[in-house]
């Protein structure tokens, strides 16, 4: 990626024109010192802003990527220090106010899109950090993306103020002085710039997380986020520190591989971060209050064998409806030359076992059908991890067919998927919540209603 | 029938020549009809075909043998499509499927040596192409790019390159890096450039080594016709499987007007389209030229000197078979991965055969059991000497060269298939050309050999050459149109908006596989097609002809 390209570029630019650090044509930047620069790279890869602000195979941080919300899509802005397309005219003040409360320097609110209420938790100084790394050595790129446009009453930006006072807490992080330093560090991380309640907690019906039910688990799209909390059944609970930071580091352990926004949240992010910083954030979800699920049996990577039901099918033609194929019919064709014939997976770890993995043990399957969709597609540090997907090649019914079967096979076979769901997933999830928009709608012209009745009401008395 | 078939392009043959031609003209804007004789087929129908097989080690057996569209079947016993007219057998195999005879292959994409295509001005015999490798250099590259070729740069200087391959190498399995090791520097051993994948590319894995390149690649890490199909289709190319093309139709100025097809019921169908592209294989294609007769043709179209079908080539092999006095145990890896390329060009080329030497990397045990249980060996002694076989067998072969000659020919045969269709005849002859190549041959066989600590050598009989499957020259492009059937760029001599892509316009075999050679010339024809064609608006184009260039 280009961060370390750009901070040279920067910095080669600087030492040719014989500019001095300060003053670099920032009006009002505090001299930015390399280091200081260099811990808000850091930083602003443990807060993925590229993640949003790049669109795919765009300039680094040039925005333009929509993301889509049950309201809408909203189309994330240009943060490099472009004086006319981008941030190149914030002060520190506008940037904190922009990332920690949610204000634009406009004076008008982002939507919540934006993870300010998680990047709330962040320090001063971390914030300041971010700004010289931002305003110095990020390219500046002069193209503004298309303005997000949301169906009313959404458009009214506004409407956001009265979501902030209903639902940011902007106190920055306070420190447990009850807790080691090592817990602090993670609190801090996990709360604030690493956002991973932004997926990983349920939502109310207004779009807030709920903060009773902390990581228990929330949906991205078509995806599920996983119960985190350090339930031993339900969460991550049972899983050793080691574990949890070989998976964020690397995306994949014997029994859990990232996939879709967690495999890119690893990628941009995680991968990249200390070991030091991900061992404190997984001591801190080792703390995080368990909450489990209903109907969870057992922990969610300890279901299932090694097992083979070819003798089933062997010598049987292919039924003439391809919809008719039985499990193990398109297990063979299409899984068993990578997983092999009793799901064990390679001797290499390089393609996982289907049993034992968390792939299969949830009830939840919309990550399995996920991940037969649309595959697996990620490059770490040094190493390419690619399972194709299946989207063009099987139908919702042979995807539910198997994504059932594998269920049985080697995993919990509570967990059921059927050929609606599929074709669901297909399009992009859960059919986009326009009831939100209904229930704004009708919330405003009640309202509205109430309004009329008093001024009738008043109007009658003041005749009468 | 109510449909229009009728576009600017019509291309017979859906193989990977055909499909990737019809791509790049609907990339180009055009319309394109692709006429495929046999049905369409998934990967992993394939596959479960193989899987579920009880003659596995048939590698033809997964593949669905179509009636309406027979190909050539020699096990367990054969059919007789294609007709054998001596002096020596030529078994060709091909499937006539969606994608064609790519599905089923070991992914070989060389390019041809610089002085393949010189060979009468350089050794006096063979021919001279019409055309030169540095014309062809970027069409090789743009196939290469598509395909996704994996190969070294530095280990082929033999066909140079103005830009690097597309992958890196794939993997080289133990087997080969023990030959390479204990073959130098005698013998340089180097990775074969193949269509398959070292990493991920084109949304597909890299090669996993399962060694099931033939019968079908079960993880699709290899370039095929069906990809080049899907390609061609999601650019808007109209693809008519089952569409048996038994006639061309030709005006009174010899512009073909039509390509008529039956469909497995034998319901005829006629599709119009402004220029023509026979792509539908060595044998497969010549035999629809000959099958369409007109008063003014009365030999065929694209044949009115009488060369159609002729200067038939493939690469014949032989080989030795021997057990090395260390473990090896070929099969893992790719089937076909690394080979000696320093007797493909010399000074002998005017005496006897250039060749290639191939080493295979096909896991023995099969093979070894079958002998084994024909020699009555069980029990005890079974398991001690096919764990001896498999860990120790190694085989050599060569590729050799045929050289173009009329008498080895495509006809048509008294016999015909289930649609009353004539089945193809062959007329082929191993010469002492040829035969000279696999003589001197032996004795670099009993050196390697000898090099790898060999024992319990097997050389295959004098008189018995394999075949490869590389069916070449039957519609040779050269700049004589008494000699050859297509110009430089592919075009009939006889017909100006008739075109021909496939391995039959190659004018002479080398000793490479040829169909990367195919697709580069391929490619080469369209972009002419395109630079013609550009300009002439749409409507004028059929008035003012295909052919106003040149």
């Amino acid at each position: 990626m280009g961060w370390i390209q750009a901070v040279k570029r920067f910095v080669g630019g600087l030492m040719v024109l014989g500019l001095a650090w300060g003053g670099a044509g920032v009006v009002g930047a505090a001299p930015a010192d390399p280091e200081l620069i260099q811990r808000g790279e850091y930083l602003a890869r443990v807060g993925d802003c590229v993640a949003c602000h790049t669109a795919p195979g765009g300039p680094v941080f040039a925005g333009g990527l929509e993301l889509p919300t049950p309201v809408g899509n909203i189309v994330a802005t240009n943060i490099t220090p472009s004086k006319t397309a981008g941030i190149g005219n914030y002060t520190l003040e506008q940037f904190d106010a922009a990332v920690r409360r949610g204000i634009r320097a406009d004076g008008k609110p982002l939507y919540p899109a934006m993870p300010y209420p998680s990047y709330a938790k962040v320090t001063d100084e971390d914030i300041e950090a971010m700004y010289a790394y931002f305003m110095n050595a990020v390219e500046p790129v002069e193209t503004r993306p298309p303005q997000t446009k949301l169906p009313f009453p959404f458009n009214i930006r506004y409407s956001m103020k009265l979501w902030n006072a209903l639902f940011l807490d902007e106190t920055p992080f306070q420190p447990d002085p009850s807790q080691g330093e090592e817990w602090n560090r993670g609190a801090y991380l996990v709360q604030g710039l690493t956002h991973c309640s932004t997926c990983h907690s349920p939502r109310n019906f207004l779009m807030a997380e709920d903060s009773s039910r902390d990581l228990a688990g929330g949906e991205v799209g078509p995806w599920h986020a996983p119960n985190i909390t350090s339930d031993p059944v339900s969460g991550v609970g049972s899983w050793s520190l080691e574990e949890i930071v070989a998976y964020m580091k690397q995306g994949s352990i014997p029994k859990s591989q990232a996939a879709g926004p967690m495999a890119e949240a690893i990628d941009h992010s995680f991968q990249y971060m200390t070991d030091a910083d991900l061992r404190a954030m997984a001591v801190y979800l080792k703390s995080v209050p368990p909450i489990a699920e209903d109907g969870v049996k057992k922990p969610v990577d300890s279901w299932g064998r090694a097992h083979a039901d070819f003798a089933s099918v062997r010598g049987k033609p292919w039924p003439e409806n391809p919809d008719e194929l039985n499990g193990p019919q398109l297990f063979d064709a299409y899984c068993a030359a990578c997983h092999q014939a009793s799901g064990q997976g390679t001797f290499d770890r390089q393609m996982p076992a289907l049993y034992q993995n968390t792939a299969t043990g949830r009830l939840q399957t919309n990550n399995l059908v996920m991940v037969i969709l649309e595959g697996i597609h990620r490059v770490s540090q040094g190493y390419e991890v690619r399972m194709p997907g299946f989207a063009h090649e099987l139908s919702d019914q042979q995807i539910a067919t198997l994504s059932n079967y594998l269920m049985q096979a080697y995993g919990n076979p509570d967990g059921q998927t059927s050929a609606e769901q599929v074709a669901n997933l297909r399009q992009g999830g859960p059919v986009s919540s326009s009831n939100l928009i209904l229930l704004a709608r009708a919330g405003m012209v009640v309202g509205l209603l109430v309004v009329l009745a008093l001024v009738v009401w008043l109007v009658r008395r003041r005749r009468s | 029938m109510a449909e229009n078939l009728s576009a600017d392009f019509v291309v017979i043959g859906s193989g990977i020549c055909g499909a990737l031609a019809a791509y790049k003209l609907a990339r180009a804007g055009a319309s394109v009809i692709m006429l495929e004789a046999g049905p369409r087929v998934t990967r992993a129908q394939l596959l479960a075909n193989f899987r579920n097989s009880p003659r596995r080690s048939d590698w033809m057996s997964p593949y669905p043998f179509s009636p309406w569209a027979p190909h050539p079947v020699y096990k367990p016993k054969d059919n007789g499509y294609l007709v054998q007219a001596g002096p020596y057998p030529y078994p060709a195999e091909y499937i006539r499927v969606v994608g064609g005879t790519t599905w089923h292959w070991a992914a070989h994409t060389w390019r041809y040596l610089p002085n393949d295509m010189r060979m009468q001005s350089l050794y006096g015999v063979g021919v001279d192409w019409p055309c030169t490798y540095d014309e062809l250099d970027p069409f090789y590259q743009e196939a290469e790019e598509i395909m996704g070729v994996a190969g070294s740069a530095e280990e082929h200087p033999e066909s140079p390159r103005s830009k690097p391959f597309p992958l890196e190498p794939v993997a080289e399995p133990w087997a080969m890096r023990r030959l390479r090791e204990r073959l130098q520097p005698e013998y340089p051993v180097v990775g074969n450039t193949v269509a398959r994948n070292s990493r991920t590319f084109g949304g597909r894995p890299a090669c996993c080594g399962s060694n099931n390149c033939q019968p079908i690649c079960p993880v699709d890490a290899q370039y095929h016709g069906g990809l080049a199909v899907d390609a061609a289709e999601a650019a808007g190319v109209r693809l008519i499987p089952n569409a048996v093309v038994y006639r061309l139709e030709h005006d009174e100025r010899d512009r073909i007007v039509a390509a008529h097809y039956f469909d497995p019921d034998k319901q005829s169908y006629r599709v119009t389209g402004k220029t023509f592209i026979v792509a539908a294989n060595g044998i497969e294609s010549p035999k629809l030229l000959l099958l369409s007769t007109s008063e003014r043709f009365p030999n065929g179209i694209a044949n009115s000197r009488d060369m159609v079908g002729r200067h038939l080539m493939d690469h014949p092999s032989t080989s030795l078979t021997f057990d090395a006095d260390e473990e090896v145990w070929l099969g893992r890896g790719p089937q076909s991965p690394s080979s000696i390329n320093t007797l493909r060009d010399g000074p002998f080329r005017a005496e006897f055969s250039a060749y290639r030497l191939d080493f295979t990397n096909i896991s023995r045990v099969d093979s070894t059991t079958q002998r084994l249980l024909l020699d009555g060996v069980y029990g005890p002694e079974f398991e001690k000497r096919l764990r001896y076989s498999a860990a120790r067998e190694m085989n050599v072969k060569t590729v050799l060269e045929v050289l173009p000659r009329p008498e080895n020919r495509i006809t048509l045969s008294d016999r015909k298939d289930a649609l009353g269709i004539p089945q193809p005849q062959v007329h082929y002859a191993i010469d002492a050309y040829t035969r000279g190549g696999a003589q001197d041959a032996k004795k670099h066989f009993t050196r390697i050999a000898e090099l790898m600590g060999g024992t319990n050598l097997r050389f295959t009989p004098d008189d018995a050459f394999a075949n490869n499957q590389h069916i070449c020259g039957t519609l040779s492009m050269g700049n004589d149109p008494n000699t050859s059937v297509c110009d430089r760029y592919g075009r009939a001599h006889d017909h100006e908006n008739l075109f021909f892509i496939g391995t039959g316009v190659l004018p002479t075999a080398g000793t490479c596989n040829s169909t990367l050679a195919a697709v580069a010339v391929g490619f080469w024809t369209v972009a002419h097609i395109l630079e013609e064609q550009a300009g002439v608006p749409s409507g004028k184009r059929a008035a003012t002809g295909a052919g106003a260039g040149t």
